[in-house]
């Protein structure tokens, strides 16, 4: 006697996403709003705060945006996600430090894209597995986030303008699309 | 004697099985039955429901799994087909587990789903809820347990080191179910405590973190007890942020001697949580003040309680094990648990 054996994974092999395909980037930073969404996770805030402001120095008329996604693991609830369309000309997201929220954060940024917002997410490198396999899951395997030093939890005020300072530079880089995969970095 | 077996086993084709199954990465690091269309039918067959039905979600992956997708992962993990209905009501249970929803699966902690199984289902099944209750020895409690996790893994697609990010894991994860010990309990049972009616068979399930033993065989009251009780919960190990979700699997000899003093299931609780906590000092000598959060910063000497409150899902209670030594297990909720129970249909 025989008998196929059932492949368990079949049903999420053959639910494939559409391919996401990057926003459009702006020549310059100058003239726009920043959103600065943060995922409640410890410093977190502090980190976007110090890149935002890092970025409002560089450039003339920078509005910065806080926003923030109070369930870190969730994909971004649609009001928000149309707050930020309303709102933002360009997003900053972060930061991963987890097994779920560097995932979801990716997934978000991919999200955005999708809906024209240019976007730099950030996620520690401890978490390079997670945040890689949600872009291959979205469709896009080569999906450009960027790393910073694992943990982020523990800096004081001083490391964390020194991160904003290191992180302002990849970002405007993302956010600007000069650069096409900072993680690698 | 045995009886002889009449049929013959090919050892080489149950080996390539075995291997086809660890080959394509289906399993668990413990060999898995193949899922076959009359395996799965003879599964679906326990059940009303329809195959097709959404038996899970996960939000962050925008991912679902079927009724039939559970069956494959229930004959793979060594169910039972008259298991099945169980381990959908584990689904249900655990769909109700924000932690599970919100990235648990995926979590540095590793947690291990706890599915606690009332009723006289527990008979019918034969899931253990004496000697040895977190097993091993017993076929369903070992393999309800697992089919979530294959669940989790297949139908998912959440596997260790990538989208999964456990730090060191959890002993016993997807190997914990258990039956209440009815029986030997002096009051009433988790399902009837979460509004399940008398007599109907139900599940409940919680993510647990970690578990600690409390062996306390030779008090001499039950104040004792509960003291021994709040030492073990107010560690602070398992602290992540204001409170420390906790549930106690409750030996009988403990429950009983509660009982005994006159308390009622809650009023054990009260007990417990009235007591169980550390100062802002205690904390912050491990790392762990909480001056940052709403509400600080806090005076050295400010107690801050490890249980929000006494309802409960903040403290469930559950009575399990035998009674040859007193010892009772504390476990970690990653979370919070629904507090709700889920009848078998």
């Amino acid at each position: 006697m025989t008998a196929e054996i059932i492949d368990p994974t079949q049903h999420f092999h053959a639910s494939s996403a559409v391919t996401p395909t990057d926003a459009a980037r702006p020549e310059t930073l100058a003239g726009l709003r920043i959103g600065l969404l943060g995922n409640t996770k410890r410093n977190a805030d502090s980190i976007l705060d110090a890149i935002g402001s890092r970025l409002a120095d560089r450039h003339t008329e920078v509005a910065l945006i806080p926003r923030t996604k109070t369930q870190f693991a969730m994909p971004l609830p649609v009001e928000l996600v149309e707050e930020l369309i309303r709102d933002c000309d360009v997003v900053v997201i972060g930061v991963g430090d987890c097994g779920s929220c560097s995932a979801s954060a990716v997934a978000d940024a991919i999200t955005l894209e999708n809906v024209g917002l240019p976007t730099a997410v950030i996620c520690t490198d401890a978490f390079v597995q997670p945040s890689s396999a949600m872009a291959g899951l979205k469709g896009a395997p080569d999906f450009p986030y960027l790393l910073t030093a694992h943990p982020i939890a523990n800096l004081t005020a001083e490391g964390i303008e020194e991160r904003g300072e290191q992180l302002a530079t990849q970002v405007e880089a993302r956010l600007v699309g000069s650069a096409r995969a900072v993680a690698a970095a | 004697m045995s009886e002889h077996i009449a049929v013959t086993l090919d050892p080489d084709v149950a080996t390539g099985v075995a291997e086809e199954i660890y080959g394509r990465g289906w399993t668990d690091g413990l060999p898995a039955l193949p899922a076959t269309e009359e395996s799965v039918q003879r599964f679906l067959a326990t059940t009303q429901r329809a195959e097709d039905e959404v038996a899970a979600h996960h939000p962050q992956l925008e991912r679902h799994v079927t009724v039939r997708d559970v069956a494959v992962s229930a004959v793979m993990a060594g169910c039972l087909p008259e298991y099945f209905p169980v381990v959908l009501a584990a689904w249900d249970a655990l769909s109700a587990e924000r932690a599970a929803l919100g990235g648990g699966w995926q979590s540095t902690s590793g947690p291990g789903p706890l599915i606690i199984v009332n009723g006289p289902i527990r008979h019918q099944l034969g899931i253990n809820s004496e000697g040895g209750v977190l097993g091993p020895g017993f076929r369903a409690n070992a393999t309800i347990p697992r089919a979530i996790g294959l669940t989790v893994r297949n139908g998912f697609g959440i596997r260790p080191r990538e989208l999964e990010q456990a730090t060191v894991g959890t002993v016993g994860r997807w190997q914990l179910c258990i039956g209440e010990n009815e029986e030997a309990s002096p009051w009433e049972p988790l399902s009837e405590e979460a509004g399940v009616e008398p007599g109907v068979s139900a599940v409940a399930a919680t993510l647990v973190r970690t578990f600690e033993v409390v062996d306390n065989r030779s008090f001499t009251s039950a104040e004792e007890v509960l003291a021994d009780f709040v030492d073990t919960i107010q560690r602070s190990g398992a602290l992540i942020g204001r409170h420390s979700p906790t549930g106690i699997l409750l030996n009988p000899a403990h429950a009983q001697l509660f009982a005994g003093a006159g308390m009622s299931k809650q009023d054990v609780r009260e007990w417990i949580v009235a007591r169980a906590g550390r100062t802002e000092a205690e904390l912050q000598a491990v790392g762990k003040g909480l001056s940052h959060l709403p509400g600080g910063p806090f005076a050295a000497d400010h107690r801050h309680p490890t249980l929000a409150d006494a309802k409960p899902a903040t403290l469930p209670i559950i009575v399990a094990g035998t009674s040859n030594a007193a010892m009772s297990m504390v476990f970690r909720v990653l979370g919070l648990w629904s507090g709700r129970s889920f009848p078998v249909r």
